[in-house]
């Protein structure tokens, strides 16, 4: 079976639609409103929408409906959010096979019963062959403030963490996307960070956190120094990128500090408390390759690499998107 | 010292003992300029930030390393104009497409593009319609493209060679007092093919150092060392820290096939000019492939505005020198060649670092 424009109709086969992919795997019944009625715990609300035009819609290690749970969760972790609920606006091209979406539905499902959070809301829209590229999703998420981070505690001396080995949902992608033939294959590191992170929000010395996702590591790192006026440092060597990654990197002329991550944060925290958030962070399958992999200086601005042989070079915001279509 | 051959640095790789006796070697009051010749070293040397840990008077500079930068606009101009006129498909690489001219690009210009990834698609190509190859590069794309014509092309296959000689451009620019080269670090690529004994002319003759390297940070950091220890023992030769791929002789093979194919000619290299003796043209017993000879051919002169690409591959200035650099000139807007493929100097300090 496949999307025809009737499902986009607003009228019987779009109520089916929503009857028999979404609602049934987002386990949600009665009649449908317009709003959904939501209680919060606190008043301190943080918010974040975030769209989805992954292309290819199934990698190694999730595919569109997974990597949109945990995008928006992502979101509201690294800001010191308890995810609480997400909606889900779809906007599918007619001829979309429904298997597909089904499966979609049926991971966003799963992620969202992990993470403990309510998909509340919904939209679908179908446009004609050709107007999109299979399903785009777009999200909002929604979550109470347990810690607020904020840029202007970041200080010189303070160490810089990332919680997993960096490059992989990047170079999943581009090896589906490209239909290269590697032997071991690649797996998108696309994960909700709350069971790894929600632990750091009770230490005050965590400072500032962030998902390193479009433009890598690299780009949250200069973005850091752009909005502190400050510097840091980075040790190549310290820096966790799995093998297959670096070799295949190196073979097709990627760097993998600027390809995309989806399932890490990185990490500023005083230097006293770094090693105990490391411990922490290692205690959790996610984060066995946690580590610090520099420091923030106000020697210098902008963000220098000691590179393996103990050269230095320092990094800048790559101009065009290496890869575009990313998440 | 022998701990300067290879077989001692396998030993000996770790980095800062390189380094060390870098700066055991050094006259810190003599100036040193190592230029490189290939795009793949560049990108080692930057990536790894090597420039940063070599004394003040050590200078790596990079030179004509990256055939897609050598190509003159003449070539390109040349090629869309009697491929559209004539109704060919213009085959030639992805980068190449890209380079910008006076007459706007291949890919803004011709009609009909095939853009190939070996050389081999090109003569596929021309069993259904006519082509016109634009093959580029040095001897490592030269010995390849000489094979097309073992396996009898058709007729409707011309072949438009832009290929150069690594060692003319070396040879042109020791003579070349302004840009005053102390020693070379050696294309180990092209090394596979020529031989380590291609550039011992260049040691006996202009008294310089050679050193053909691989692609790692240690055999930049070695050759560095052996370039540093032959000038301090005024002993410059041609040395081999490639050993393990680079024979003296060269693939014997792919030489009679070039041989076979094409003769050494003048050519001219964009940023270098005309250098005797430095590029391959089609033999005249395959005049009826050769392009250039086959049909109207407009002669043009490079143009490059403010662009500074032919002093960078001339080795007069480092990339971040030139006014453009990562402002009008990018990797996704290059307003010069060295901006356009990945070995290209430009391109590769665009993505390794801010200057």
């Amino acid at each position: 079976m496949r999307i025809s424009l009737f499902h986009g109709s607003g009228g019987k086969q779009t109520r089916k639609l929503i009857e028999e992919v979404f609602l049934k795997h987002f386990k949600q019944s009665g009649p449908l409103e317009d709003a959904a009625y939501l209680t919060v715990p606190s008043r301190q609300i943080a918010a974040t929408t975030d769209s989805f035009v992954i292309n290819p819609l199934f990698f190694p290690g999730g595919d569109i409906g997974k990597l949109s749970i945990c995008g928006t969760v992502n979101d509201l972790v690294v800001s010191g959010a308890e995810p609480l609920y997400i909606t889900a606006g779809f906007v599918i091209e007619e001829g979309f096979s429904i298997d597909n979406l089904n499966k979609i539905a049926q991971s966003m499902a799963e992620e969202a019963e992990k993470n403990r959070i309510k998909i509340v809301a919904g939209d679908t829209k179908v446009v004609e062959r050709g107007k999109a590229d299979g399903v785009y999703i777009n999200t909002a998420g929604i979550g109470t403030v347990k810690r607020r981070f904020s840029v202007e505690d970041v200080h010189p001396g303070d160490a810089v963490i990332i919680t997993g080995p960096i490059g992989e949902h990047g170079l999943c992608v581009l090896i589906e996307r490209e239909q290269l033939e590697v032997e071991s294959p690649v797996k998108s590191d696309c994960e909700s960070l709350y069971p790894l992170i929600s632990p750091l929000f009770e230490i005050p010395q965590v400072k500032w956190m962030r998902d390193p996702t479009r433009g890598g590591l690299a780009t949250v790192c200069l973005e850091l120094c752009e909005d502190t006026g400050l510097g840091m440092v980075l040790f190549e060597e310290k820096i966790p990128v799995r093998e297959e990654v670096q070799f295949l990197c190196e073979m097709l002329g990627f760097d993998p500090l600027y390809l995309a991550n989806e399932g890490r944060a990185l990490i500023v925290a005083s230097k006293e408390k770094a090693d105990e958030v490391v411990e922490l962070l290692r205690k959790h399958p996610s984060g066995k390759k946690a580590g610090v992999i520099g420091h923030i200086t106000d020697e210098f601005r902008g963000v220098k690499l000691i590179t393996e042989i103990k050269g230095e070079r320092f990094l800048d915001y790559f101009e065009e998107d290496p890869l575009p279509r990313i998440c | 010292m022998t701990i300067l051959k290879k077989t001692r640095f396998q030993e000996y790789a770790d980095p800062s003992e390189i380094i060390r006796l870098i700066n055991k070697l050094n006259t810190p009051s003599q100036s040193v300029r190592i230029m490189n010749v290939c795009g793949s070293h560049e990108h080692t040397i930057c990536r790894n930030g090597i420039r940063s840990l070599l004394p003040k008077n050590i200078e790596l500079i990079p030179g004509p390393g990256c055939p897609v930068c050598v190509t003159p606009e003449e070539d390109i101009i040349n090629a869309v104009e009697i491929s559209n006129r004539n109704g060919m498909v213009l085959a030639t690489y992805g980068d190449m497409v890209r380079v910008p001219t006076q007459a706007g690009s291949i890919r803004e210009k011709a009609k009909n593009l095939k853009i190939i990834s070996s050389c081999h698609e090109a003569l596929t190509t021309a069993k259904d319609k006519p082509v016109l190859f634009l093959s580029i590069g040095f001897e490592t794309t030269a010995a390849p493209a000489a094979s097309l014509f073992r396996m009898g092309p058709p007729s409707q296959f011309y072949f438009l060679s832009s290929h150069k000689l690594t060692k003319a451009a070396m040879k042109a620019l020791c003579e070349d007092e302004e840009v005053g080269v102390d020693a070379f670090i050696a294309p180990g690529h092209v090394s596979t093919i020529t031989g380590s004994r291609e550039w011992e002319e260049l040691s006996q003759n202009y008294g310089i150092p050679v050193v053909i390297a691989g692609f790692g940070a240690e055999d930049i950091l070695s050759s560095i060392a052996l370039i540093l220890f032959m000038l301090k023992t005024h002993n410059p030769k041609t040395e081999n820290v490639y050993k393990g791929v680079v024979k003296k002789e060269g693939n014997i093979r792919a030489q009679k096939l070039m041989k076979e194919v094409f003769d050494i000619t003048d050519t001219r290299w964009r940023g270098l000019g005309t250098i005797e003796n430095s590029g391959l043209e089609l033999k005249d017993s395959l005049s009826p492939h050769n392009a250039r000879s086959s049909f109207q051919w407009e002669r043009i002169d490079d143009e490059d505005g403010l662009c500074r690409c032919k002093d960078v591959i001339m080795g007069k200035a480092y990339p971040h020198q030139c006014p453009l650099f990562k402002k009008a000139c990018t990797p996704h807007t290059p307003k010069g060649a060295c901006m356009v493929s990945r070995e290209g100097a430009c391109n590769i300090w665009f993505r390794f670092g801010r200057w």
